[in-house]
């Protein structure tokens, strides 16, 4: 119930941030501006508008999912704000908790707006409207959760600027992940071979299920989408209960 | 007096730029030749990523098509932006059409033929691939057995779901025209299984000429047809080809 509080009051305060509607009004011009992209693509149109509108999507999610993410506990430690919280019967796994479920909240209003909006493009330009674009949405969102919930760890530890530097990073890792051990494998070294293979198994994959290029008409890789959307969540609560546990020691 | 000359520098400033920005040329000298990276160097990215990107490529590869199509007629790079863009995204299957043509218009249709190929090998359900070759294999290609080559694709199309019927009349016709007779009676008698009453008709005239004229040779090369016929319709077959046999 608690948490429910605290989340209900992070999502109001996220979704009146004028830095959101900023961004969302962009990433909707950009959406649309993918209509030009499509009419110099010779007949490409219903392609380029979905990759590109979806590409649209992960980027500017991406942008909301770091840099609120990061203020969201960091902005409350040097308000003070939070010190009037926990004098309330709150704990502080309660507020980290709270905290994301709201800006969680928030990334699926964010999210299913600009996906329905991208739906309903496609469906006028390419007359039929496409499923996988809805799905390709959700799975950007469950992706976005795991590096909202990366990003709130950090900001656990350091500033707001790494953490957010952080969460992207996370990100792009997360898409590259399988490369680290490729090129370890060039190398010769016994250090970076093992070294590599702890990023490899650290880094969550964001990458095993790929909707985005199987809405273009590319199959994705092999992992099924019910054992993958199970590691996400797992991964995402993994990083809340160690963001919980360091919180939890911090001295203000 | 100090607020005139910040005036004056501004107005001169305006007037600087927008001389500049009315003679600016508007559009660069387009160069044949470009640099294209090769496909290996995105091979570990995801699928995602190299999605978009071949979409960002082709749309590059179209512009540089529009700039030389018009001016010099040179499309040197073109054949390496196709490979990167369908190697990036391999069923982008208008991206091997386009490439294909485009080589085409510029005199190297061996490039064409080879783009053609790997596109099928790709996307190997897809129907138009074996037709594009036969066409090319029948229009460019020289030899003794450009008939039958170009064949041997249209039978391969006719195979493929989705493809118009005149596809395997085609490749019918065009077997007849390479003497390739024995694939020829097969794909008449496929195309009078599969095709309605106009093409019934026509694959009874092509194998009424292809068949030999004896009755007994006639019968024993229609019973080795037998299982390429529905039970059903074979009666009718044998019906409609001894015509004017007592």
């Amino acid at each position: 119930m608690r948490v429910a509080a605290v989340a209900l009051n992070t999502f109001r305060e996220t979704i009146r941030d004028r830095i959101l509607g900023v961004i969302i009004l962009f990433a909707l011009a950009m959406i649309v501006a993918s209509l030009w992209l499509a009419s110099i693509s010779l007949g490409q149109e219903d392609r380029m508008i979905k990759d590109f509108g979806l590409a649209a999507i992960s980027v500017f999610g991406l942008i909301v999912a770091a840099f609120v993410a990061a203020s969201l506990v960091r902005k409350e430690v040097e308000k003070r704000t939070v010190f009037i919280i926990f004098s309330k019967p709150v704990s502080r796994s309660e507020f980290i908790w709270g905290k994301f479920l709201g800006l969680a909240a928030t990334m699926l209003t964010v999210l299913t707006g600009m996906t329905v909006f991208l739906f309903a493009l496609a469906w006028m330009v390419a007359g039929s409207p496409s499923g996988s674009l809805l799905l390709a949405g959700l799975l950007i969102f469950l992706q976005l959760l795991v590096v909202m919930a990366m990003t709130m760890l950090f900001s656990t530890m350091t500033s707001a600027i790494l953490a957010s530097v952080w969460g992207i990073c996370v990100y792009a890792a997360g898409q590259l992940s399988h490369n680290v051990l490729s090129l370890s494998r060039l190398g010769h070294s016994e250090v970076t071979h093992v070294l590599s293979t702890a990023v490899f198994f650290v880094v969550p994959n964001l990458s095993a299920v790929d909707l985005r290029a199987a809405v273009v008409g590319e199959a994705g890789h092999g992992t099924t989408l019910l054992a993958w959307c199970a590691y996400l969540v797992a991964y995402l609560v993994i990083a809340l209960f160690a963001a919980t546990w360091i919180f939890a020691r911090k001295e203000f | 007096m100090r607020r005139l000359l910040a005036l004056a520098a501004v107005a001169v400033c305006v007037a600087v730029v927008i001389v500049y920005q009315t003679n600016r040329p508007a559009a660069a000298t387009p160069n044949p030749v470009v640099f294209v990276p090769s496909p290996g160097f995105y091979k570990n990215f995801s699928p995602s990523v190299r999605a978009t990107l071949a979409d960002v490529y082709w749309l590059s590869t179209i512009q540089y098509y529009g700039e030389h199509v018009k001016s010099d007629h040179r499309l040197d790079s073109l054949p390496a932006m196709v490979r990167l863009v369908t190697s990036l995204s391999p069923h982008f299957t208008e991206a091997y059409f386009f490439g294909a043509f485009s080589m085409i218009d510029v005199g190297r249709p061996a490039t064409a033929y080879a783009l053609l190929q790997q596109g099928y090998r790709a996307n190997p359900r897809d129907w138009r691939f074996p037709f594009y070759l036969g066409f090319f294999a029948y229009t460019y290609a020289s030899g003794a057995h450009k008939d039958a080559v170009a064949a041997q694709w249209y039978a391969d199309a006719a195979r493929l779901p989705g493809r118009p019927a005149f596809v395997a009349r085609l490749a019918a016709e065009l077997a007849t025209k390479g003497n390739e007779t024995q694939t020829a009676i097969d794909l008449w008698t496929q195309v009078y299984c599969q095709g309605d009453k106009y093409a019934r008709q026509k694959a009874v005239t092509a194998l009424d000429r292809l068949l030999p004229t004896d009755k007994v040779a006639r019968e024993k090369a229609v019973a080795r047809l037998e299982p390429a016929v529905p039970h059903a319709l074979f009666a009718q077959f044998v019906a409609d080809l001894f015509q004017g046999y007592n």
